[in-house]
């Protein structure tokens, strides 16, 4: 990896906004084989570009096999086991933004805290048995939130999809779960808890503080940095 | 000596105590760990998927699979079993000195009667096994998870408000948080269902009339349960002064074990909390007794009123011994009471006492090199 590696998202509204913001800094995005292409290049820069999915971007941050992405802070947060020692969010880019949330049934008029969650998940496991299930796709951050609120009657449910759907369908009781408006929450019965806002996350240009940079690479990143700065006074 | 050789030191003492040795099974199914003290464990937990998808995990310690075998062989009936082992267990490191798979050696003993006298060999034998090693402990960390709930009880409270208590007592902060909790008043339409003749027939109204779905597994009878919950708290203005500053006073004692039963004692007293003189009389029995056993511990042990809450399936006294060199978070022996934990682990179908405790070899031999 002797060249500036940088990764940016490969399809929908989050590449769209990222190519938008690459343009307004003065380094626009080209597509190498047109808008099926994998692989790009990004103009003023002599760097690789890779068209990757958010998840591989922050993955690939984390483990240090990129050197610069844009991906959603959320996903960042939740990969790292480490976020300090993992990455660096440069600049947060003011697109996609998507709050991670706890939320319970809005019939569980007895539960609006973490605090209330703990004592129904307490009455819960001597009722059923067992533990109350909380599915989601955001593990580490789930596990960390809760153990910070000192949350520990509950069991985390892997989720893979329609996350907040899981209390209708039965596979959990609680989820955490993105939102932007609350309305997808809301049209399943469900609610965010007073103090259930775990992280407001948004699209962030992020570094690797992992990733060794050679001296072409440093030379490309002092580039990209002059940009950025430079992106600031414009806007 | 070798790690090795301090094994064979440690075993020996155990064994001298009598018992079966054992090396039971490596891999649990995760859900025995994970229902028994809750997702926090997770973060120390070595799991995989076995070829059908299910969980499984490595043994995090020796306790509970032996417990879990115990509470199979108990079903045929009752009787005590002492059990002594020198095996593998597999954790995720905390430290980055920590190892993932390290020995320990220890003994659980299941079904005996669950007295001062108990808690103070158990710990004796630990002690000594320590001292076997070549190591000298620079403290002792003790505590006893009985006395908080024994002067929760002697309070006279509500039994809503204690159970929240209770509960509150094993979580960091806890304690506080409920003591400090505004009340949040309830709806009015919810709090006249909840007063009604039937009041799930009437929460049921209530979540039609505002057009809200009853999803997930807790019933409308639970969700009546918490909310009488709450309603008893508002109703009780919270706690009365008097066992507020009772529990913040408990929660302040750290002293030292020789110096502990008296401040308990006068504690309860000025409080009026004679309903705790029985949990009181066994810690200050079994601290009578550690000491008599174990002289050095007047001066190295210690008491702490909130030490061992996050251990999650302990029930009773607990401690910890600290080296010099390592981290309070790396104790070379630990040990306490779960007297609940064979009927936890059997959903109740069999019950027994329990204790038990170890010795960690591998940190004992870096308290050794470092004093070298």
């Amino acid at each position: 990896m002797s060249r500036l590696t940088i990764a940016v998202p490969s399809k929908g509204r989050l590449k769209e906004q990222t190519e938008a913001w690459l343009a307004g800094i003065g380094h626009p995005l080209r597509q190498i084989g047109g808008e099926r292409g994998y692989t790009a290049e990004i103009a003023g820069l002599d760097a690789e570009v890779r068209l990757l999915s958010a998840r591989e971007i922050a993955q690939g941050l984390i483990e240090g096999n990129l050197h610069f992405g844009v991906t959603g802070e959320d996903l960042l947060n939740d990969l790292s086991p480490d976020p300090a020692g993992d990455f660096r969010v440069l600049k947060r880019l003011g697109f996609g933004p998507a709050d991670v949330v706890v939320a319970v049934p809005q019939a569980w008029f007895d539960v609006d805290t973490m605090a209330d969650l703990e004592a129904a998940g307490a009455a819960f496991r001597k009722a059923h048995g067992r533990r109350l299930r909380v599915a989601t796709k955001y593990l580490r951050l789930t596990r960390r939130y809760f153990a910070q609120k000192s949350v520990g009657e509950y069991r985390l449910v892997e989720s893979a999809g329609a996350t907040e759907a899981a209390p209708a369908t039965g596979t959990a009781d609680v989820i955490v779960d993105i939102t932007t408006t609350g309305a997808t929450l809301k049209a399943n019965g469900l609610k965010i808890l007073r103090d259930g806002v775990i992280l407001k996350s948004e699209a962030a240009f992020a570094t690797s503080a992992r990733a060794q940079f050679s001296p072409s690479a440093a030379a490309a990143r002092a580039v990209l940095t002059g940009a950025l700065s430079q992106g600031d006074h414009d806007f | 000596m070798t790690h090795d050789a301090l094994v064979a030191v440690a075993r020996a003492v155990f064994e001298a105590a009598g018992g079966t040795p054992v090396d039971p099974d490596y891999v649990l199914p995760a859900d025995i760990p994970l229902e028994l003290s809750g997702e926090a464990v997770r973060a120390r937990l070595c799991v995989f998927t076995d070829n059908r998808g299910a969980e499984m995990a490595m043994r995090p310690d020796l306790t509970l699979p032996v417990a879990q075998r115990e509470a199979a062989r108990l079903e045929a009936g009752p009787s005590a079993k002492t059990y002594t082992y020198a095996a593998r267990a597999f954790r995720l490191p905390a430290a980055a000195d920590d190892p993932f798979e390290f020995t320990q050696v220890g003994l659980e003993r299941f079904g005996y009667a669950a007295d001062p006298s108990a808690d103070a060999e158990l710990f004796a034998l630990v002690h000594r096994a320590v001292e076997a090693c070549g190591v000298q402990p620079k403290a002792i960390v003790t505590g006893d998870l009985a006395i908080f709930p024994a002067f929760i009880d002697a309070l006279g409270l509500p039994a809503v408000t204690t159970d929240l208590l209770k509960r509150a007592f094993r979580q960091e902060g806890g304690v506080r948080a409920v003591l400090d909790a505004a009340s949040r008043p309830l709806d009015a339409d919810i709090l006249a269902a909840l007063n009604a003749a039937e009041p799930e027939t009437a929460l049921a109204a209530v979540l039609a009339a505002r057009d809200v779905p009853l999803v997930g597994a807790r019933s409308l009878a639970e969700i009546v349960e918490g909310l009488r919950a709450r309603r008893a708290a508002i109703e009780a203005g919270g706690l009365p002064d008097g066992a507020r500053t009772a529990l913040l006073a408990l929660r302040e004692v750290d002293c030292s074990l020789a110096e502990a039963a008296d401040k308990l004692a006068a504690l309860a007293k000025a409080h009026g909390l004679a309903g705790a003189d029985a949990a009181l009389g066994a810690f200050a029995s079994r601290s009578e007794k550690i000491l008599a056993l174990v002289p050095g511990a007047r001066r190295s042990a210690e008491f702490r009123a909130g030490f061992g809450r996050r251990f999650t399936y302990y029930d009773g006294f607990v401690f910890e011994v600290l080296a010099d060199g390592l981290l309070p978070a790396q104790p070379v022996a630990a040990g306490g009471r779960y007297d609940g934990l064979i009927a936890g682990l059997s959903g109740g179908k069999v019950s027994a006492t329990g204790i038990g405790g170890v010795v960690r070899p591998d940190r004992m031999v870096r308290v050794r090199r470092t004093r070298t």
